[in-house]
């Protein structure tokens, strides 16, 4: 069932148009992305649906609930983390905790979220005090405190170390894990491919895909190569006769294989029915990041990472 | 202070938690106490008085003050002090540093509204302004002698309605200032024009009556008028609740979190 519903999001500032038409449906516990390139209206998006912004046409379902004329309602059950929030600089981790948890009516423990966080020894410490992938997984902690049944996360690791990313990402699939369901915006290729089970690709104001990261891959078309050394001699023939093959190169005793769709089971089955094996196998496939440039008007670097 | 707005009845909606209200209001008292600034506002008036108090010239009764010494005009006048650099200066500058550090933009995605937000730090300044105000007015009475006003329950309603006064002008730089330096830009003047108003630059008996006229419309003028016994009472207390209730609805009218 659906628990987030956007038809014909439509969102204007003055006669920008930021949002032309969005729709998407996110299901209970899935990881959702909202991808594209900078300024293509996924931060607007999510400000809409999470009532921080009133649209200008279309409909939008959070939990059931209008995130315009029920916003009351809609707060006590989404958590939300913004690109661009902060906290008081001398306001304490544990303090910024025990603050925001007093504001819902079911809030969370917060010594259980300071240890899911790895935040406890920072408890004491002022919010100035923290580094960037601190203050991000504090950010993540203040969207939980709630007990929310939905998160939104903005542009969650813009701005961290590689290190820091890898981390937030595993707390982001925890998150998950307990049920909530998570709406990730971002324009990391490698962020969305790694945690999304589905993501919508806005590219100026409007939905252009919606896919899985492996769906929208294939979308880009692009050709996919697998080289491997046979342990047993095999007639290019043969492969040549799966539809999904389009070429056979010899590299010496290696073999590349060159083709479309989903090469990678089609040749792997036929090698198994002929009892080869496949030695330092390598398979090259598209990537969300070549759907993403095949699929939007990204020209510009700073949309792939 | 809740501002629930039921939409479906059959989901009740609550605004903000009594909770949340308390322990909102309890960290910005926290938080301002960790900004030192406003400890020492609250201590420069009683400093002052001190010091004013000590030199003796001042403890002797002047013919140009109808009688009075200089520490009788000058406590009523430093009490003043207090709420006007909370109001004006500590207020609006607080709310619009959270907006420009896109602190109030976190609060705004909480189940928390403008109006508990506005509420808690209204209660956290308000609390040191009286804690400010009772502080010089002890050290008056008790230090000085500087005897009560004849007129004590006038004099605390102006008092109060003043604070209220400021409070809801300091609440209008406060709705919409984006910058910390652009709401003490705005604040600032206010907070000087009520010095003046109140006899801190030159004591109100000693100005020409015209100005002592559209001192009594400021609201801190009006105050030290009360303090004094000049003019009407209901006309300055009229002044009082119409800048409060002006401002306080500007204020709610204007209120942006962004």
């Amino acid at each position: 069932m659906a628990v987030i519903e956007v038809e014909r999001l439509h969102k204007r500032y003055g006669d920008e148009v930021a949002v032309h038409d969005v729709s998407f449906e996110v299901e209970r516990g899935e990881i959702f992305g909202v991808l594209g390139p900078n300024g293509a209206g996924k931060t607007t998006t999510v400000e809409c649906l999470s009532g921080l912004r009133r649209r200008d046409g279309g409909r939008v379902s959070v939990l059931g609930l209008d995130p315009v004329t029920e916003r009351d309602a809609l707060r006590q059950v989404l958590g939300v983390q913004l690109q661009h929030s902060a906290l008081p600089e001398r306001l304490r981790v544990r303090e910024a905790l025990e603050l925001y948890a007093s504001f819902y009516r079911r809030p969370a423990d917060i010594d259980g979220l300071l240890t899911r966080l790895g935040l406890t020894e920072k408890a004491g410490a002022a919010y100035k005090r923290l580094s960037g992938g601190q203050q991000q997984r504090l950010a993540i902690a203040l969207a939980m405190v709630g007990s929310p049944q939905v998160v939104v996360l903005d542009e969650l690791t813009t701005g961290l170390d590689p290190h820091a990313r890898r981390a937030t990402w595993e707390l982001v699939e925890q998150v998950r894990d307990a049920g909530v369901t998570v709406l990730l915006v971002t324009h990391f290729m490698e962020e969305a491919e790694r945690l999304c089970d589905r993501v919508a690709l806005i590219d100026a104001g409007r939905v252009v895909a919606v896919d899985t990261p492996a769906g929208l891959a294939a979308r880009a078309g692009r050709e996919q190569r697998m080289r491997f050394r046979p342990s047993e001699p095999l007639a290019d023939a043969e492969l040549l006769a799966l539809a999904e093959v389009t070429r056979v190169l010899h590299h010496g005793p290696q073999l590349e294989v060159v083709g479309t769709g989903n090469l990678v089971h089609a040749v792997t089955s036929l090698l198994a029915r002929r009892q080869i094996i496949a030695g330092d196998l390598r398979v090259e496939q598209a990537t969300l990041d070549d759907a993403f440039v095949s699929l939007t008007h990204a020209t510009t670097s700073g949309a792939t990472s | 202070m809740t501002t629930a707005t039921p939409t479906a009845p059959v989901r009740p909606t609550v605004g903000m938690t009594r909770r949340g209200f308390t322990r909102l209001t309890l960290t910005q008292a926290k938080l301002l106490f960790r900004e030192p600034a406003a400890l020492v506002w609250m201590l420069v008036p009683v400093v002052l008085v001190l010091v004013l108090g000590s030199i003796p010239g001042f403890r002797t009764p002047q013919a140009g003050l109808g009688g009075q010494r200089v520490i009788d005009v000058y406590v009523p006048t430093f009490a003043s002090m207090v709420p006007l650099f909370l109001a004006l200066t500590a207020l609006p500058m607080t709310l619009a540093s959270y907006r420009e550090k896109d602190v109030l933009r976190r609060l705004s995605v909480s189940p928390v509204p403008a109006s508990g937000v506005l509420g808690a730090l209204v209660t956290v300044v308000a609390a040191l302004a009286l804690t400010g105000a009772g502080l010089v007015a002890a050290v008056g009475a008790l230090v000085f002698h500087v005897s009560a006003p004849a007129h004590l329950p006038a004099v605390l309603a102006g008092f109060a309605l003043g604070g209220a006064a400021v409070l809801a002008l300091g609440l209008v730089v406060a709705a919409r200032a984006r910058t910390a330096a652009a709401a003490s830009g705005l604040g600032v003047p206010m907070m000087v024009l009520n010095f003046f108003a109140s006899g801190l630059y030159v004591p109100v008996a000693e100005l020409p009556h015209s100005v002592q006229q559209i001192c009594a419309a400021i609201p801190f003028g009006a105050v030290t008028a009360i303090w004094s016994g000049q003019g009407v009472l209901w006309q300055h207390l009229l002044v009082l609740a119409g800048w409060t209730v002006a401002g306080g609805l500007t204020a709610v009218r204007l209120f942006r979190w962004e």
